[in-house]
């Protein structure tokens, strides 16, 4: 077994995640590697939704760099804006919202405007909801990448910006007015979460290799749900990491975070 | 404050009663009302009249202080640049500034200010997002919001995009499906209310009614008939709910190919009230079918950014505006300073992509 980072594993997970012939919509990063390689593994009838415009575009030049990178738009079947794969979203066409963040709590609710201070002087600003918010609230699943850390897995958000389950009583998401029925999977490098259907709580479903359900937990500021069935996080293989350094992201952009 | 919203987000939020929004004063528009704009619109000569200006002219006639300005393009994909640049170089002071996902067009706005207040100045932010993506944070938006320098009203992309639409249809609002159980609805100037029809939870937006919408197209006519290819944005939307829109557009096409495939008109000329040809716009943004981004401009801006606001010297930052807009008389003499080299290259980023301009 090759060696491989933290963003490959991550990516690999978030391609494991996603079933064939369904639409995912993505953020910048990760979620477009991750579906990328889907596409060329498990899922090649895996359609994908930018949000400047695209539905199911074929990825032909490379990498879109972001979610209005106009090499996302390359061949699609059916582009227009914004207004258009939203509204498609509420409608119910999108199965997987595949988004990021700064903190998430034990309901999968996301914070992704600011950290530290007030909303009006916020100590760390982040650049704000984008579409995140939106495709939380009506993709059908929310898929969230997130680091494993102390601070982001955390039981007070500074800022609720992505609905999850709210406060996890079963009504919430219907009394907020939104129409997906909400998080699904959290993906770290570390582990991989999903949410208990009877609390809404966040569940341990599994562990990377040589980690315990302890070792999670303390990486985690609230208290952990742990599968019966918790199984090892399934490592990339050569294949996997070849496709992924090769076709995905060859030129590090995400995979190898040259910018930074 | 919390326990005025209907929706259950005051069970989960976090946030202290003077993060909320005060919305005891009642509402008001950022901008002109919607019978405001229709009445500018309704007095607006509609013949197909030659529309076309110089970006200087554009500018000087339809910018104005404490003006509510919406800003096209989506992040990086076809920013108005050109006419941001002359915006700095005229100088606007209170501005509000209106647009889903941006990046370099608001942070120039944003280094204007920083640099020379009396000259511009932004008071209010409706956006989605403000950053530059791949490359990182937007470090000017991060120290404006650290300061308490300007006041912000944030929504989704969705919400922002729905703002425009409800405007462009002359509308009050629209119900839309998301922000909702999240703390947007706390701090935007949105409403949770009951559907009249069955009682549900239902999120409203109120619309932007931008007072000059700018935006760069892929082509236009000298009317302002305007067809974009590659992703749309929000650019027609704004285009639509602007009081005036001032385009840009790479190319000028004549009247008789738009009236060939009239559905390729995504923006119609009654919309739009003035028209300049100009290559390049959106540079160092993307424009489809034109030129991809150029990184490595982007990147020197940003870094002269992300070094004002850690250290707080802005020496490098001033510099980029000396050399690149206040020493510039036009946006060619701007695209004179960048080398031959780089735009040949970014054309060839692009790949080719097809538009349909006959």
């Amino acid at each position: 077994m090759a060696e491989y980072t933290p963003f490959e594993m991550i990516a690999y997970t978030g391609s494991r995640v996603l079933e064939d012939n369904t639409i995912v919509f993505v953020g910048t990063g990760l979620p477009i590697i991750a579906s990328i390689h889907a596409q060329l593994t498990h899922a090649p009838g895996l359609g994908i939704i930018f949000e400047a415009g695209p539905l199911t575009p074929v990825l032909e030049m490379g990498m879109p760099l972001s979610v209005g990178d106009t090499r996302a738009c390359r061949k699609a079947c059916y582009l227009k804006g914004l207004s258009s794969v939203f509204e498609l979203t509420q409608r119910g066409h999108a199965d997987y919202a595949f988004i990021g963040g700064a903190q998430i709590d034990m309901y999968g609710n996301v914070n992704s405007t600011f950290e530290g201070g007030t909303y009006k002087a916020a100590k760390t600003r982040f650049p704000g909801s984008g579409g995140a918010g939106a495709m939380a609230a009506n993709c059908e699943k929310s898929i969230i990448i997130m680091a494993l850390e102390p601070r982001r897995f955390t039981p007070k958000l500074d800022f609720l910006t992505s609905i999850g389950f709210g406060d996890g009583s079963p009504d919430y998401r219907e009394k907020s007015g939104v129409m997906g029925s909400g998080p699904y999977r959290v993906i770290t490098n570390e582990a991989l979460f999903g949410f208990d259907k009877e609390t809404r709580r966040m569940v341990l479903l599994e562990a990377a290799k040589g980690r315990t359900a302890e070792d999670i937990q303390k990486k985690v500021s609230f208290e952990l749900l742990i599968s019966p069935d918790l199984k090892e996080m399934t490592e990339p293989s050569d294949k996997d990491l070849k496709l992924l350094r090769e076709e995905c992201d060859p030129d590090g952009y995400f995979l190898a975070r040259k910018l930074k | 404050m919390k326990e005025k919203v209907q929706s259950p987000i005051c069970r989960v939020s976090n946030l202290d009663d003077n993060q909320i929004r005060d919305c005891n004063g009642g509402f008001s528009w950022w901008g002109p009302s919607p019978e405001e704009a229709r009445k500018t619109m309704v007095q607006k000569p509609k013949g197909l009249i030659d529309k076309r200006t110089t970006i200087k002219d554009a500018v000087a006639k339809y910018v104005k202080d404490g003006m509510n300005l919406a800003i096209g393009g989506f992040v990086n994909t076809r920013p108005p640049v050109a006419l941001i640049h002359e915006i700095i170089r005229k100088g606007a002071k209170n501005l509000t500034l209106s647009f889903q996902s941006n990046s370099i067009c608001p942070e120039l706005l944003a280094g204007a200010m920083l640099i020379d207040p009396a000259h511009l100045s932004i008071k209010r932010v409706e956006l989605a997002w403000w950053g530059y993506e791949v490359i990182g944070i937007a470090p000017l938006f991060r120290h404006l919001c650290q300061n308490s320098l300007v006041e912000l009203d944030d929504y989704t992309n969705y919400g922002m995009s729905a703002r425009f639409k409800a405007a462009a249809m002359g509308l009050e609002f629209l119900p839309v499906r998301d922000h909702g159980g999240a703390d947007m609805e706390l701090v935007n100037r949105g409403k949770m209310i009951q559907s009249p029809f069955t009682g549900k939870n239902t999120y409203l937006v109120p619309a932007c009614y931008p007072d000059l919408g700018i935006l760069n197209v892929t082509a236009a006519d000298m009317h302002g008939n305007c067809r974009l290819f590659g992703a749309h944005c929000t650019c027609p939307e704004i285009a639509m709910a602007a009081a005036h829109t001032v385009v840009t557009a790479e190319q000028i096409i004549p009247l008789e190919n738009i009236r060939t495939y009239p559905n390729l008109t995504e923006i119609p000329y009654t919309a739009v009230d003035a028209v300049i040809e100009q290559r390049f716009a959106s540079y160092p943004g993307a424009c489809y079918g034109n030129y991809w981004f150029d990184m490595e401009h982007i990147l020197m801006f940003r870094s002269a950014s992300e070094e004002f606001r850690k250290s707080g010297n802005k020496d490098h930052l001033k510099k980029y505006y000396d050399e690149y807009i206040f020493g510039c008389e036009t946006y060619d003499d701007f695209l004179s300073k960048i080398p031959y080299r780089t735009l040949k290259k970014i054309r060839e980023m692009d790949g080719g992509q097809p538009m349909i301009l006959s």
